[in-house]
């Protein structure tokens, strides 16, 4: 006779499809998940505390290392911050370059979090067609900046390396390349019968939700939230015409084709860029950080990052503070799309789907 | 029971909360409730795991923009705000709680005297 029997569960720390160590620790009343709760601690770096006193000649190197996978924004939200408080402008030319690069972070990023997705319901194949697809867009970021994941690329009033032509032919070329391989790698995930068995209808969050969580990026764009991509309000990307993608489903299926639109989505504003990085030459305005007070925020491949930054007339960062876009997503997930899910299996995949940085919500 | 695994967190807790951004939030929250800022701190650690307690400065930010916004007592006493943004009162007795001031508005209270009641109210139920 079947019976429903209360127990815990508890998924972690070490997990196959976890990146990072989390533990999450479902109660369940037979497959229903009742409650979650997130136990983090096992990564912690502190590194708001080791960047409080140093100048921000070192605190730049230190912010694009809170997160391994999106570095590059860090990096950026970090220097315009910086900006903001010194009065310090960027050419046009640096500011294009500067949406090129955080692009395609952007889209190295993105096809990292399905990657994970497709890993955990095991369609591996689509999988590591996607991790392959990655490698080119790695390759591009170290042919522009020198360096595949920490590229330190922005400094305050510009940015390092200029692209040369060579360089652009070979970027809009990989990018055709990267396009015409995710079209099929999409299509493989809408038509996939198996995939839509483990995606869609599971892991709801409803608007109202991704409101009270303040969830954001694309788990808030999912639930029908397009105001929450921070590009909105950046000016390089009003210049460009930026639209947000929104879907209004909110489940796992919602979440994972919003960054697949994404990625088309950046590689179009890449090509918008290169197309107008003629309207300037030089890639450095110059000027000195000075003292101030700013919260800025930039739209990261996971939503809202947030730097509360104060800083002395030397440019030496007195006090910061990091929000990462996954400390909201991964209570929003762990409190409303795994709690009351109707499988024990959809914990993995939904929080996954979240795409969860655990490096990131601990700094 | 006490399992080997399972490890006293409070003190991991306590680092969330007392970090620039959240020191503020829980100074904000207990300063509005009436409570003592380390019994406030006691509060949330005992109520609340990890990733809401990171979160707890996002989600005071959206409760200040998004809840009650069309009812000024409610938003005075914090309806959805402590319950639906910061859970720390559970939906029914916070109904019940925002039903008697207002029963007490109606009989000619005055409403600030009527909301500190409130206020007292969720004291009681969320220590």
């Amino acid at each position: 006779m079947k019976k429903n029997v209360d127990v815990s569960i508890p998924l972690g720390p070490v997990h196959p499809c976890w990146k990072e160590p989390v533990r999450l620790k479902c109660e369940t009343s037979g497959e229903r998940v009742l409650r979650t709760e997130v136990e983090l601690g096992y990564m912690k770096k502190g590194i708001e505390r080791i960047m409080r006193g140093r100048p921000w000649q070192e605190v730049m190197f230190l912010a694009e290392r809170v997160c391994g996978i999106c570095s590059v924004v860090h990096n950026m939200v970090f220097i315009e911050a910086m900006e903001g408080i010194s009065g310090i402008a960027v050419p046009p030319r640096a500011a294009y370059l500067r949406v090129i690069v955080n692009e395609l972070d952007r889209v190295a990023s993105h096809i990292l979090a399905n990657f994970s997705y497709c890993y955990t319901i095991e369609h591996e194949t689509l999988g590591m067609y996607l991790l392959n697809v990655r490698e080119t867009v790695l390759d591009n970021l170290e042919r522009i900046t020198g360096s595949r994941i920490n590229t330190a690329y922005m400094i305050p009033g510009g940015v390092r390396f200029d692209l040369t032509e060579a360089d652009k032919a070979a970027l809009l070329a990989d990018l055709v390349k990267v396009e015409a391989d995710m079209h099929r790698y999409v299509r493989m995930f809408e038509t996939g019968p198996l995939i839509a068995l483990r995606s869609k209808g599971i892991g709801i969050m409803s608007r109202e939700r991704a409101i009270e969580a303040h969830a954001v990026g694309p788990t808030a764009r999912a639930s029908g939230l397009p105001e929450s991509d921070l590009r909105l309000c950046h000016p390089t990307y009003q210049k460009l015409g930026f639209t947000p993608i929104s879907r209004t489903e909110g489940d796992n299926f919602a979440r994972i084709m919003i960054r697949f639109q994404e990625v088309f989505q950046s590689i179009d504003l890449i090509r918008k860029c290169v197309d107008r990085l003629g309207e300037g030459d030089s890639i450095r305005g110059g000027g000195f950080c000075g003292a101030g007070e700013i919260t800025y925020r930039g739209e990261a491949p996971r939503g809202e990052l947030t730097y509360y930054i104060k800083s002395d007339e030397y440019g030496r960062i007195l006090d910061i503070a990091i929000r990462t876009p996954s400390i909201m997503n991964i209570e929003a997930c762990a409190h409303y799309m795994i709690t009351d899910a109707t499988s024990v299996a959809d914990v993995t995949s939904t929080f996954i789907s979240s795409d969860p940085c655990i490096a990131c919500n601990e700094r | 029971m006490k399992y080997l695994y399972e490890k006293d967190l409070r003190q991991m807790k306590y680092n969330i909360l007392t970090s620039t951004r959240h020191d503020m939030v829980v100074r904000q929250i207990a300063r509005r409730l009436g409570i003592g800022e380390q019994k406030m701190r006691m509060i949330l650690i005992r109520t609340f795991d990890m990733s809401l307690l990171e979160n707890l400065e996002a989600r005071y930010e959206m409760g200040l923009l998004h809840a009650d916004t069309d009812d000024p007592v409610a938003r005075k006493l914090g309806c959805e705000l402590f319950t639906d943004f910061i859970p720390l009162v559970a939906p029914e007795a916070m109904q019940s709680i925002y039903e008697d001031v207002r029963t007490h508005i109606a009989s000619g209270t005055q409403e600030n005297s009527a909301i500190d009641e409130g206020l007292a109210r969720i004291r009681e139920v969320i220590r």
